[in-house]
Order: C-alpha cells, then sequence, then structure tokens
C-alpha cells in the first residue's frame, strides 16, 4: 500500500538529510525493512518482522491452524472402533483403568461407550471418513489424518500450551511466534501472526497465541468478530483520514528531530512501526471486507448459511455458524496477503455430556468452510506451501462420563492418552492415515506421534532442523520441541 | 534493551546449518568423520565444557548411564559397561568419537534425542584433534573445581578505588571504576545531559512520573552549588517512589489478581500484598528484613500482621481450579516455581534447571534441587485478615463504641436472673401442673423416603434416617394423632453419633436444609382425601443466617430451614396452625418433609421427632416434659439436685421476661461494627513435614530418593535454628555475611533499572554459562556498599543517580557505534522506552487526569470492550471503576491472567505466570495503535489540549500560539521546543484547526462533552486535541533519554 505524500516526502526528506550523518544507521535498517537491501545490518526494532530464510528449503510457507479447543472426542470423529461399539455398556478391562486418572470419571463404575457414527471410505484413498463432516470428505485425498497423537497434560489448559507452544507450562512461545520470528513475515501491512476466535474463550486465553519469552512483535494479533477487526485499529469519531495523515505526518517529523540529536536507531523503529500502524488502519478493513468476494466463494464458506435452530451448547452461538465460515476465509485472504501464521480458535468442544447433539453441532460448523478453505486454496494454487493443521489438545475418553446426575453417560472424559488430529497442504502427504489405536481407540499401538513430534515435523515443513532452532532463555537453548520430538517421515509428500 | 542481542543469538543461519546436520547417514564409513581440527586444543577450555554440555546430564555426578562417567579424570579413560571410549592418539577409533557422530550401530546417536542437541562437526573435530593430541587431562581440571572458581562465587571483594589521574569528571567512586575501564579502551566519557533531560531521567527512572512545569522550574532557577543533589533528595522522599519500585519488585514476584489457568479466578486479596511492598520501599525497609518477611515472616516470633502479609510473596503462584485437577500435582508445580523464583531472585541462578536432571552447567545436582525445595515443601496457604492501619483504628473506635452500648443489655440479664428470676420460677411452680404446655410425642405408622433412605423407629419415639442419602430426598411420615385437637405441631432435630459430625442433619458438615414442612390430614373413612393445613407462625431455638425457619412454610421451594454452624446439637422448630384441626374421633396425619435444596451435594434430616399440643396460648418451643412434671410433683423441700436443676433450665426456656431480655441482647448484637474487610494472602509452616523426595525427571509421580532439606554445596552451609534447617533459616542463610549472590545480584538488578542492562547483562543467571560482569570490581563495590549500609535501597539508589556516569547524555556517538554498539563500557547513558505501566501514567500525569493515590484495592479502569471475552467461557466480567479509579498508576490495574489488561501487554508487561528480571522492549504497530485510539489516551489528549489552552490563556501573551506549543513541550517532554520544532507543531496545529473549521460536526465530536473554554471556539480546542494526540505519541514521550 502507497503511502500518503506527506509522509512519503517526510521519509525523502529524512533519507536526504540525515543519511550523511547517520552513518547509514537507521537508513539501512528502514530500507531493509522495505527489502531494499539485504538484512546484514545492524539488528534494530525495525526490521524484527522482515523475511529471513530457514535452514533449508521450506515445504510450507505459511499455516492455518483450526484449533478446536476443548478436544474432540477422536471415537465419534476420527477413529471408528466396531469392537467399542460391541462392547458399548460393558465395564472396561480393570488392567486398563487402574493406572489412570480422570477428571470426572468414577473408575468403579465405568463403562464403555460405542460411537453411532458410520465411516463411509471417501476419495480415492478410501479413507473411512466421519458422516457428520461429508463435505471434508471430498478432500481426504490431500488429508494425512493422524490417529496416533498422545500428549503429556491432562487438563485444558496446560494441554493447549503444551499443543500450542509445545510445553505444558505457562511462558513460552506458541508455535507461530516460533515461526513469524523465525521467518519473518511478508506481510507490509497487516500483522504476521493472526488469531481469528469464534465461539467462547478458550481455557488457554491469550497464553495460546503469546510470543512467551519472545519480543511481543512475534505474539498473534486477534482480529475479533465485532467492532474494530484489530484492538484500537478506528481512530476515534471526529478523526479523518486526512487528520490522521496530519498527525502523522508531524510525528514523523518530530521523531526524526529528535534522532537528529540522539541517534538512536530505536527512534527510526519507531517510526516504522507508526507506518506500518497507519497502513494496517486501511488494510485490515480492506481484509475484513469481503466485497470482492464472488457469490460463488461466498457461499462456498457458507460466510451466509443459515444458522442451526438449536445453538445452547458448549461450541455454539446465534452466529457461530457463519463467523467460523468467515473466518475460514479471511484465513485464506490473510495467507494471501502475507501473513505467515493464522489460528482459528474455536471453542469449545468440551463434551462432558450431550456428546451426540453438541458434536454434530460442532462438525457441521466445521465441515462446509475447513472443506472450502482446501478446495479454494488448492484451486488457487496456494495448498502446496499453504499447511493446514486442524487439532484440539488431547482426545476423549472410550469411557463414558458418569460423574453423576441426570447427564449421566451421554458424553466422555478427558484423554491425554490418544487422539487424531489432520494436516493437508504444505508438503504433507495426503490420503493417508498414520498410526492406529487399539481397538477401542485407549492409546496408539502403531507409529505413536508425540504432540512434540508434531512440532519437530512442522518445523521441518517450514525449513528447520527443529534441534537447531533455538533461542537462548535463562541459562538454556529453548526450542518449541522442548525435550524431545523426532520428524514423523511418513508424513512428508 | 534492544533487540540486538535476541537476534544474534538464534541459531538459524542457513550456511552454518547446512554443513552441521548429524551424520546419520546409511552407511557410515569411517571417513566420513569430521576431520579433527587442525590446532592445539586445550582441555579446560575447549573440551570440558563440551562435555559437560553435552555429557554430564547422563554421564556425570548423579547418573553414570551405562557405566559411562565423563566428569572425573579416572572414570573417564576407565570407560563404560563396554570397555574404554578414549583411546588416546586414535580418535577415529574412539568409541566416544564414533557415538557422538552417530556411527555407533549399537547405540545411536549421542546425545540421544531429547537429552540434548547433536554436537556439530567443529565440535567433533575439536575431541578428535584432543584424542589425537594425546587425550591429555590435566589434574587440574575437574569441573566441580571450575565451578568453584567461578567468579560469583566467590566472597565480594571490596577493591581500592582505581588512580584515574586527574578528572574532575568523578563525581563518585563509581565513576572512578567506570573511568578506569574507558580509560582503558581508549575513550572518553559523554558531556552531562542538559538539567532538562536530567530531571525528567530522574522523575522517571526513581518515580515513574514527570515533574511537573514547577518543579521543572524550581531545578532550573537553582543555580546554588548542590542543587541535583538536594533534588535527588527531594525526590527519593515521594511516596511516588514506592510505586515505581514497587512495580519492579512484582515483576519479580510474579503478582497477579486472579489464579491463572482455565478458571483463572481473582484474588480479591492479592493487592493487600501489592500495598506492603509500595509502603515498604517507601519505608526503605532495609532490603534483607524486606526479604526475609516474604520469604519467611510467617515465621518470625511474634510475626506482625505487615510480616505475615509479605509472606503472602509465596501466594502469587499460578493456581489450578480446573474441574479434575490433581492437587498434589497443583502443590508440586508450586513449591518448583517457589523454588525457581527464590534461586532467581536471591542467588540470580537458573536452579530450575536441575528440576528434572543435574544442571547441565552450574554445580547444582539433581538432589540439591530438592534440597533447597524441600524447604518451601512446608508451606501451606491461609488467608489472613489484614487490616490496613486506618481500618484498624476505626474498627477498635466502633467496637469501643459498640461496646458501651451493648454492655448495659447483657448486664440487665444478669441483674433479672439474679433478682427477679428465681420469684418468677417460685410463682410458676406453684400453678403449672395446672397450666403447663406439653408437647404430645407422635407415635409412627409408617414412614417413608421418596430416594430409598431407610428410616428406622427409635425407642423414644425419633425416627433415625441410614442408607442411602440422596440429593433432595422427601421423607414422609403417616401417624394418627393422641389428641383430638391440634394448635401447632413441633419438629425436633436431633443429634446422633452415626450422623456426620454428630448430626443432626446427613450432609457432610452435619447440616440439613428443610426447604418445605407441610401437614395434610385424612379421615380414616376416606384416607385417600387429604387436605393441606396451613401454617401461620414458624419458630425455632436458632436457624442458620439467612435460612430462618419461617423460610420452610413459604412458597419457595429452593429456601429453607438450616442450622450450620450449630452442628452434633438438638434443635426444635414448632409450627402453629392457622386453625386448629379438630375431629371427633382421632386425626390421621400425613407429615412431609422436603429436602429440595438444589446443590450437588444431599442436605437431608438424620434424626427427627414430631410432637404435637393442643394447647391455645402461646406456643412454647419446650413443654413440660415427664421428667419435669415428676420434678414439679415432688415437693419443694424434697426436692434433689437434680430435680431443681432441671426445673430451673426448663423455666429459664419459657420465662417471657427473660426471654425479651436476651432477644434485645441478640437484637443489639447484630450491629456490632464488620470486622476489618481487608485480608491478605499468606502462609504458615505445615506442623507435619513433608519429606523432600527427589522427582525422577522432574515427575512428581516417580519419587526418588528422600534428600535432606539443605542449600547447594557449592555456598557457605545454612545455619539451623533447630535440629534441622527450615523457610527461615534459608531466608536468613541468603543474607548471611559469606553468601556472595544475594548482595551482587541485588545491585546488578538495581544498576539495570538505571541503564537499560546490569553489569552483568544475564541478569536472571550468575551460574556458569551467564555473562561475566562488564565492570566486576564495581559490581563487588556496589554489593560491598549494600552490606556496608546495612542494606539501604536508596542508598544505592542516591549512589549511583549522583554519579557522573548516570548523568552523562545518552546521545549516540559516532565512535561508540563502532567500538561499544551496545554500550557495555558507559562511555553514555542508555535510552530506553519506558514500561508498560509508566506508558499509561506519563499520558495521565501530562494531561492532568492521573489520580495520584497509593496504594489500596485493584482498580478496573476501561479496556475496549470484549476482550474480556477471550477468558474461558468469558468468565472473567470487567466492570469498568467508576471516579478517579479510572485515571490510577497502572501498577493498579487489577491483572487477570488469563486476559490481561491489553495496554499493558502490547507495551510488554510480563504475563506474571512467573519471575520476570527482565522485561523485552518491542516497538510495534500495535502500541502505535493504542497511543493513538485506546479510549484513555485519547481521553488524556483532550484534556492535555484543554489544559494547554488554559494555562495559557489568549491575552496571556501576545504570542499565545507558541506560548501554548512551549507549555504543551513542557508538560509532556519536560524541555522547550527548538524553532524547527515549534514551527512544525505551529503547521500542524493550523491544519488541523482549518479541517475542523471545514467541519465543525466533527470538531465537536473532537472535543468531547466537557464545556469548552469561554475564549476559546471549539475548533481551535479540537485543533490542539489534534496537537496534543501527537505530542503524547512521540517517541520521546514514552522514553527515558
Amino acid at each position: 500500500m502507497p503511502l500518503p505524500p506527506v509522509i512519503r516526502d517526510a521519509r525523502r526528506e529524512f533519507f536526504t538529510t540525515s543519511a550523511a550523518s547517520l552513518g547509514g544507521l537507521a537508513l539501512t535498517s528502514m530500507l531493509a525493512e522495505e527489502h531494499l537491501i539485504g538484512s546484514e545490518t545492524q539488528p534494530t526494532n525495525a526490521n524484527v518482522t522482515a523475511v529471513k530464510p530457514p535452514h533449508f528449503a521450506p515445504r510450507a510457507k505459511r499455516c492455518i491452524l483450526i484449533f478446536l479447543a476443548g478436544a474432540p472426542s477422536h471415537v465419534d470423529l476420527y477413529d471408528p472402533k466396531p469392537v467399542l461399539r460391541e462392547r458399548h455398556g460393558q465395564q472396561p478391562p480393570q488392567s486398563l483403568t487402574d493406572a489412570v486418572r480422570f477428571a470426572f470419571i468414577k473408575k468403579d463404575s465405568a463403562i464403555l461407550m460405542g460411537s453411532p457414527r458410520k465411516f463411509p471410505q471417501r476419495g480415492e484413498s478410501a479413507m473411512p471418513w466421519c458422516d457428520l463432516m461429508p463435505q471434508l470428505g471430498s478432500c481426504v485425498d490431500d488429508i494425512a489424518l493422524i490417529r496416533s497423537m498422545h500428549t503429556d497434560a491432562f487438563n485444558h489448559h496446560p494441554a493447549q500450551l503444551m499443543m500450542t507452544t509445545g510445553v505444558p507450562r505457562f511462558g513460552r512461545p506458541s508455535l507461530g511466534s516460533w515461526l513469524t520470528y523465525g521467518l519473518g513475515t511478508d506481510s507490509h501491512n497487516l500483522p504476521g501472526y493472526v488469531v481469528l476466535p469464534v465461539g467462547r474463550g478458550s481455557s488457554g486465553g491469550v497464553s495460546n497465541w503469546t510470543s512467551g519469552f519472545l519480543p511481543s512483535s512475534y505474539e498473534g494479533v486477534v482480529f475479533r468478530s465485532e467492532g474494530e477487526p484489530v484492538l484500537n485499529l478506528n481512530n476515534p469519531p471526529g478523526i479523518s483520514r486526512k487528520m490522521q495523515e496530519l498527525g502523522l505526518g508531524a510525528i514523523t517529523t518530530l521523531n526524526q528531530q529528535r534522532y537528529q540529536l540522539l541517534r538512536d536507531p530505536e527512534i527510526a523503529s519507531r517510526i516504522n512501526s507508526y507506518e506500518l500502524a497507519f497502513r494496517m488502519q486501511s488494510a485490515a478493513p480492506q481484509l475484513i471486507d469481503l466485497s470482492s468476494e464472488s457469490q460463488e466463494t461466498l457461499d462456498q464458506y457458507g460466510v451466509t448459511r443459515s444458522e442451526p435452530k438449536n445453538h445452547n451448547f458448549r461450541g455454539g452461538g446465534p452466529h457461530v455458524y457463519r463467523q467460523f465460515a468467515t473466518n475460514c476465509l479471511l484465513a485464506r485472504r490473510l495467507v494471501e496477503r502475507g501473513t505467515r501464521f493464522v489460528t482459528i480458535m474455536h471453542a469449545s468442544w468440551d463434551h462432558h455430556s450431550n456428546l451426540t447433539d453438541e458434536i454434530s453441532y460442532n462438525a457441521g460448523m466445521l465441515d462446509q468452510p475447513a472443506a472450502a478453505l482446501l478446495h479454494d486454496l488448492k484451486q488457487r494454487g496456494m495448498l502446496d506451501d499453504t499447511l493446514v493443521v486442524c487439532a484440539g489438545e488431547f482426545g476423549r475418553t472410550p469411557l463414558a462420563e458418569n460423574g453423576g446426575g441426570a447427564k449421566q453417560n451421554t458424553g466422555r472424559d478427558h484423554h491425554p492418552f490418544g487422539f487424531s488430529l489432520w494436516l493437508a497442504g504444505g508438503g504433507i502427504k495426503g490420503g493417508q492415515i498414520i498410526g492406529a489405536t487399539d481397538e477401542i481407540g485407549w492409546a496408539p499401538v502403531v507409529d505413536a506421534v508425540h504432540v512434540n513430534d508434531l512440532h519437530a515435523t512442522i518445523m521441518q515443513l517450514f525449513g528447520f532442523d527443529h534441534l537447531r532452532f533455538t533461542h537462548r532463555f535463562r541459562g538454556l537453548d529453548v526450542r518449541l520441541t522442548d525435550q524431545g520430538g523426532n520428524v514423523v517421515d511418513k508424513l512428508l509428500a | 534493551m534492544h533487540l540486538q542481542r535476541l537476534t544474534a543469538v538464534v541459531s538459524f543461519s542457513a550456511i552454518m546449518i547446512a554443513a552441521q546436520r548429524p551424520l546419520v547417514a546409511a552407511e557410515p564409513t569411517q571417513d566420513r568423520l569430521p576431520p579433527p581440527a587442525q590446532r592445539k586444543i586445550d582441555f579446560a577450555r575447549e573440551v570440558l565444557p563440551l562435555l559437560q554440555k553435552n555429557c554430564y546430564s547422563c554421564h556425570g555426578q548423579d547418573e553414570q548411564s551405562g557405566g559411562l562417567r565423563l566428569d572425573q579424570r579416572k572414570a573417564a579413560f576407565g570407560g563404560s559397561d563396554n570397555g574404554a571410549v578414549i583411546l588416546p592418539g586414535k580418535s577415529s577409533q574412539s568409541p566416544l568419537i564414533l557415538l557422538v557422530s552417530g556411527f555407533d550401530k549399537n547405540v545411536g546417536l549421542m546425545p540421544p534425542a531429547g537429552e540434548g542437541r547433536p554436537l556439530t562437526r567443529a565440535e567433533i573435530g575439536i575431541l578428535r584433534a584432543w584424542i589425537d593430541q594425546g587425550a591429555k587431562w590435566p589434574l587440574t581440571a575437574d569441573p566441580q573445581q571450575t565451578a568453584r572458581a567461578h567468579w560469583s562465587f566467590q566472597p565480594v571483594r571490596r577493591s581500592p578505588l582505581p588512580q584515574a589521574g586527574s578528572t574532575d569528571w568523578i563525581q563518585n567512586p563509581i565513576d572512578a571504576f567506570v573511568f578506569a575501564r574507558l580509560q582503558q579502551a581508549q575513550l572518553t566519557p559523554s558531556p552531562p545531559a542538559s538539567k532538562e533531560l536530567l530531571i525528567k531521567r530522574l522523575y522517571l527512572d526513581l518515580l515513574g512520573l514527570l515533574p511537573t512545569p514547577r518543579q521543572l522550574q524550581q531545578f532550573l532557577d537553582d543555580t546554588r552549588p548542590g542543587s541535583y543533589l538536594r533534588l535527588v533528595s527531594r525526590v527519593l522522599a515521594s511516596p511516588h517512589y514506592g510505586e515505581r519500585w514497587g512495580r519492579h519488585w512484582l515483576d519479580l514476584a510474579r503478582y497477579a489478581d486472579s489464579d491463572g489457568y482455565e478458571k483463572d479466578r481473582p484474588r480479591p486479596h492479592a493487592w493487600r500484598y501489592r500495598h506492603w511492598v509500595i509502603q515498604a520501599l517507601n519505608q526503605d525497609i532495609p532490603f534483607d528484613r524486606f526479604s526475609i518477611q516474604q520469604i519467611a515472616g510467617d515465621m518470625l516470633s511474634n510475626a506482625t500482621t505487615a510480616e505475615q502479609v509479605a509472606s503472602g510473596f509465596h501466594r502469587n503462584t499460578l493456581h489450578n481450579t480446573e474441574g479434575g485437577t490433581d492437587r498434589e500435582e497443583d502443590r508440586v508445580k508450586k513449591t518448583v516455581d517457589r523454588t525457581n523464583t527464590l534461586g532467581t531472585i536471591w542467588l540470580g541462578l537458573t536452579v530450575g534447571c536441575a528440576q528434572c536432571h543435574a544442571h547441565k552447567y552450574d554445580p547444582i545436582s539433581h538432589r540439591e534441587y530438592y534440597s533447597l525445595y524441600g524447604f518451601l515443601n512446608q508451606i501451606e496457604e491461609h488467608d489472613i485478615s489484614a487490616p490496613l492501619a486506618i481500618e484498624a483504628d476505626q474498627y477498635s473506635n466502633n467496637t469501643a463504641r459498640f461496646d458501651q452500648a451493648h454492655s448495659p443489655l447483657v448486664a440487665a440479664v444478669a441483674t433479672y436472673e439474679q433478682n427477679e428470676l428465681p420469684t418468677a420460677q417460685v410463682t410458676w411452680e406453684s400453678k403449672a401442673l395446672q397450666t403447663g404446655f406439653s408437647w404430645t410425642p407422635l407415635k409412627l405408622v409408617s414412614s417413608d423416603s421418596k430416594h430409598g433412605a431407610q428410616l428406622k423407629k427409635q425407642s423414644d419415639e425419633s425416627i433415625l434416617a441410614t442408607g442411602k442419602n440422596q440429593v433432595s430426598d422427601i421423607y414422609t411420615v403417616q401417624t394418627a394423632s393422641p389428641l383430638n385437637r391440634i394448635t401447632a405441631i413441633r419438629l425436633e432435630v436431633l443429634p446422633d453419633k452415626n450422623l456426620p459430625k454428630g448430626g443432626p442433619g446427613r450432609a457432610e458438615n452435619g447440616n440439613f436444609v428443610l426447604t418445605t414442612f407441610r401437614v395434610e390430614t385424612s379421615r380414616r373413612d376416606t384416607p385417600s382425601q387429604l387436605s393441606v393445613h396451613k401454617f401461620s407462625e414458624a419458630r425455632a431455638d436458632f436457624a442458620q443466617k439467612e435460612w430462618d425457619v419461617a423460610l420452610a412454610i413459604n412458597e419457595r421451594p429452593q429456601d429453607g430451614w438450616a442450622v450450620s454452624p450449630q452442628i452434633g446439637k438438638r434443635h426444635v422448630a414448632v409450627f402453629r396452625f392457622a386453625q386448629p384441626i379438630e375431629a371427633a374421633s382421632s386425626i390421621q396425619l400425613k407429615i412431609t418433609l422436603d429436602q429440595a435444596y438444589n446443590q450437588t451435594s444431599a442436605h437431608n434430616i438424620g434424626r427427627f421427632r414430631l410432637s404435637v399440643t393442643d394447647h391455645s396460648g402461646p406456643i412454647q418451643l419446650e413443654g413440660l416434659t415427664g421428667d419435669v412434671i415428676a420434678a414439679l410433683k415432688v415437693t419443694a423441700e424434697n426436692r434433689k439436685p437434680q430435680h431443681r436443676e432441671l426445673l430451673a433450665k426448663y423455666y429459664r426456656s419459657i420465662d417471657p421476661k427473660l426471654a425479651s431480655l436476651q432477644r434485645r441482647v441478640e437484637e443489639h448484637a447484630k450491629l456490632a461494627p464488620p470486622s476489618p474487610a481487608t485480608k491478605a494472602q499468606s502462609v504458615r509452616e505445615r506442623s507435619e513435614p513433608r519429606i523432600a523426595r527427589v522427582h525422577l525427571r522432574g515427575n512428581f509421580l516417580t519419587p526418588g530418593d528422600a534428600v535432606p532439606i539443605s542449600t547447594p554445596q557449592i555456598l557457605p552451609p545454612v545455619a539451623a535454628r533447630a535440629r534441622k534447617p527450615d523457610r527461615l533459616d534459608l531466608a536468613r542463610w541468603l543474607f548471611s555475611p559469606t553468601n556472595p549472590l544475594p548482595a551482587r545480584v541485588t545491585a546488578n538488578r538495581i544498576w539495570q533499572r538505571f541503564f537499560g542492562r546490569g553489569l552483568v547483562e544475564t541478569i536472571d543467571d550468575f551460574g556458569l554459562q551467564g555473562e561475566k560482569p562488564s565492570h566486576p570490581q564495581l559490581l563487588d563495590w556496589l554489593a560491598s556498599e549494600l552490606h556496608s549500609s546495612n542494606w539501604q535501597l536508596k542508598h544505592i539508589h542516591r549512589l549511583i543517580v549522583t554519579s557522573a556516569t548516570y548523568r552523562q547524555s545518552s546521545a549516540n556517538r559516532q565512535d561508540l557505534w563502532e567500538t561499544d554498539p551496545e554500550n557495555r563500557l558507559l562511555a553514555r547513558q542508555s535510552r530506553r522506552r519506558v514500561e508498560a505501566e509508566i506508558v499509561r501514567d506519563l499520558a495521565l500525569n501530562a494531561s492532568g487526569l492521573l489520580d495520584p493515590r497509593i496504594g489500596g484495592a485493584s482498580v478496573k479502569p476501561s479496556q475496549p470492550s470484549k476482550h474480556a471475552g477471550l477468558t474461558y467461557a468469558n468468565s472473567a466480567k470487567w466492570q469498568t471503576s467508576g471516579g478517579g479509579n479510572r485515571y490510577r498508576r497502572g501498577l493498579y490495574t487489577f491483572f487477570q491472567r488469563t486476559s490481561p489488561f491489553p495496554m499493558l501487554m502490547t507495551f510488554d508487561a510480563p504475563d506474571s505466570t512467573s519471575c520476570t528480571a527482565r522485561r523485552s522492549t518491542s516497538n510495534t504497530p500495535l502500541q502505535a495503535l493504542t497511543l493513538w485510539n485506546d479510549v484513555v489516551f485519547f481521553e488524556c489528549a483532550q484534556q492535555l489540549a484543554r489544559r494547554i489552552v488554559e494555562d495559557v490563556p489568549r491575552g496571556f501573551t501576545e504570542t499565545p500560539l507558541s506560548a501554548r506549543i512551549d507549555h504543551g513541550f513542557q508538560l509532556c517532554l519536560s524541555r522547550s521546543p527548538t524553532t524547527v520544532e515549534r514551527a512544525a507543531v505551529a503547521t500542524l496545529f493550523r491544519q488541523q484547526r482549518d479541517l475542523c473549521q471545514q467541519n465543525p460536526s466533527s470538531a465537536k465530536t473532537l472535543i468531547g462533552p466537557t464545556p469548552v473554554p469561554s475564549d476559546t471556539a471549539a475548533e481551535e480546542l479540537a485543533g490542539w486535541v489534534l496537537v496534543a494526540r501527537t505530542l503524547l505519541n512521540l517517541d520521546e514521550f514514552i522514553t527515558k533519554e
């Protein structure tokens, strides 16, 4: 986006008058930000998000993470278990439940609960795919479904942190922060890392897109569904674009005056930040203005589809279907504009009770827009280097939840020992199922994939050796994959 | 600090990595080993650190995997279970080399995945060269020795001041050290900053506020010698000092107003700790006492409220209340956090690294970590009443006033009991048998429980409930009345040893809730026809607050009668019928006790008895019982003591005058002043000590050996007051004269606040991997000043801010940019954006909106709508505070951990989940948007515009525009503008005002609702609003220069 003339003039003035006296310092950093020269200059805040190369040639250049917070039931959505169904209502073997703990299930009266779902084979790969998500079923040849995930954390918040930051504790940068930190962003007018929330807040809140010990430049920026899309994006009432331009011009001039005196590169960074903020003020509303999208596209995503009458669920709300569809479309528009990482955050899938109705509702929300996103990216030639990940923080028990009360046996409890998620695009080999759980869906028996393994693989796709992509913090070389993690070669195309 | 360092340490240069991929090729051959380095290798300097970093977590002091130990010369050459691993002179055959290169077919690559990163080719080359050169391992090269020799573990040494030659630049000893170092580097210090800049710098550093134009002028006008020293004294005495430095401390203390994790419940009392911190710093409590009170204030003898509040330091940890959380796991996490926080704040050591295995770099073993953990493993959490001084005074005044009114009422009861009651009793006794009130127990015919409880009749006609105890049970009792007329019915609930807490209820706490009490009758001939009998009155001997017995006979099913906390006692309720029940033959009664208390746990009655009466007068709770009647029948002179006692006790329960006097006492007691509301989170030592065990791999579910409670061996030993050392001993040990770390770490942290970086740059790591101090002698000199000044923090502040080093200009210099870009040698001051809270404070301060009240509870200023919706299920509601609380300083903003105040986070406030010794300082577009558009910042712009216009009225000067611009600069930047700046702002003002004139409605909106000063046009004020908004957005405005 071109800067208004007043700013351009101010910049030009700055370059011509300052270049000689600055030792080229600020100038180089500002030019670097505009990609006019390489970034081998004294690093400053001015170019912290400039594009940087990874370790080796990447397969994926951007990522869209669809996070199903609260944890969807793998045995109802991804991992059909006929044996579980046959033994519906029976007690599980004691050896199974002895060694574990539950959040709410009472062990002595625990019973197995089969899933009523059907899993017809779809696509050329004949992948069994849940009948609740027929449209995504048309994408299975691009999807790698992992049925052998496991994680370390048992409660929502730690487990969400595990999935988003690699450890079940606070304070670490999220995956999106690592990637924007390592790679910078191609986006000049929009943040490199954007979060699109829908539904009620997740357990992890902002800690799911935190930059942790990295600077806040790498934190996910929430685009909101109501009001202004970015916090404080709009000028206060009464301030016209022209007034804003004049104000920015004066800020630039006065900051430059100070720079002449003190020569602190941070002042140049400040000037750049204000210019990017100014550009965002136009770019962000343009981003969310969908009028340039064809009716066909809008329909494909379901942006104007009707909402289910009954939405009084954990994951529900009066506008959730449309909002989720809009977010999927916005995700495509963001990556198109150079944003590195988009998280679509939906809560909640925490189906301790009323599982059948609620998972049907949630899957209905997910199915059409997610399928449209994959088709759309593919059609635009972007799926090859855009990684799409659809994941929750853990799975749900093959046992019915029996905590007591009227809602007995209508839901499932937390289950970190085995669960499923899928990936597509960005160098992923589609049309395959990786790993398997045992006959009731309790734990992986083939090709177990730990969350750190998933992260190692994502790093690999983005051109990083996960062992060497580190940041020194409190005396340790910290990495996303923390203490472990192996690349899952089978996932790679 | 800038981001130079951050970026520099990321190890992902493409070229480097391509060359250093681990060698996990399919067919390894010896030829493909990385070549040995072509130079002489020094074992201690090059090899030992490699082994230490990559191998010792499994082959060191704590663990010798495969029988291999590499931290001792003899053991290393002794090899593993499979034989020697180092073959001197033959690196290509040495198993050590094959292992770290990934060429060992059986074992695979070392270190294995999850234990560290593979060695680089260059590193393997070093190991090879060392082996080829004979694998010389000098006896002196011992890791423990190396660690013991590490600089930070040495005693603090106060060096003589360097002789810097003749310079009048030096103001105090700090400068002597700095100057000597500069001389070495052939650098000269920078000139002092201007007075304007200096006063602003001092205010920002010590108070986080701007000098007022008057304070500025006063300082500029004071040209007598020592004006700066006088300024320093004035500023240090300001009570805003405690706010500024308190916030620094709260970063370390990971202070927040909510629990964190999913539920993230608010902590209504957390602020009381913050209040203490502010007060303690303002009083300049010596830092050792300040620290000891926080670590173990609760354990000091006769601990004061303040000391107990201080130990609430430990309560700032996260707290998980999510459903299904393992409480022990949460407690362990907190204890780990407490241990690590202690390590960071007072030792400057990353002890947390030893949580899972021996510290890779520092001499702290896995066992030693849990020994240290043991000190904090005995903590129990509890909340205490912690009235502020003003509250305590008020309370004692109010209590005295209340007592004055209350004691006569109590005395009246005693007087009556002594003087009149006995006579009244005698009168009653004389006619009691004729007119006495009596209750007739109902004999049970059948009883039923809706949810399957067993209702068993007891010998005293009561009914005991056993068996199932489900939520909301309903008991029904069928019986025939022995009386033909019933005026009232009585329900006694009775204690029983089989009931929880002795009953009378079956809830865990012995309570019950009777939600509805109903009596129906049927005639014997038509039993199916029931008629309900209404009550006109219900009374009980006791009712729980808000659970009155009258609630059991109203229309609402959810409320009712309960008796907590008077558990384990008999209680009586009487119900008078609106119309007496009368019948010719016997009355068939159906009595229903509904217990529909709508909670998760059952609140049913455990044992009860029903009685009726036909008495027409006032209903008494207690009637003449059989034994009372028997006692009455004995003539007065023949009564035995137990008879007299029984009659006296009974009469006391029915004497109307006594009852009314007692009621007066009870009624008045309700007016007692409430105890002070302010509480605090605190801790205390558990009475039964927990045994500390090593947690293998940091997992609390796999406990290892028990370890004694102790401090790390590398440091001086802890002295115990009793047989075993405890938390108070630990706190005192930190400040023993032989412990070198706390003084160094503290001095360094203080230095960082004034210069943007510490003398030791790794502010939280004084271990072997940390940076070495840039000025070791200066650091030790400051540390020794802490010791010799009895830990007076303000003394250190004064030394620093009066040094010439501090007073230098922060302008960058061409020569320094090349030789010392990070300003480690201090040839100038550092320029640095102020912290998040201060950004807010400055805008409020410059505009005049700031509410300067100090201390107190947290406030909720305006934040963008919907922001709180990011919390779990929108659980954190944000009720914006009213009045001045909207404009309090940033440190008072309620900190909700899962949806922190967005403005603060945008400017890098810590997330307060763990101890933060240094904040990052980013510079982002979101910051620009915040300063431009956030509600409070725009309000500040509006208010600042008004202030500029009102302070410099038209006609006050011939050049009002210039004068107003100058005033704006002084308010925001504590200086006058340059000619160029003045001209630029004048142009901006005219252009903006013109735009406003073209669009009057936008001008109206811009200036907001408050009235325009009389001599000013709306467009003009609007123009100033836009100018003010620009001033508040300048880099200089939010920067300490």
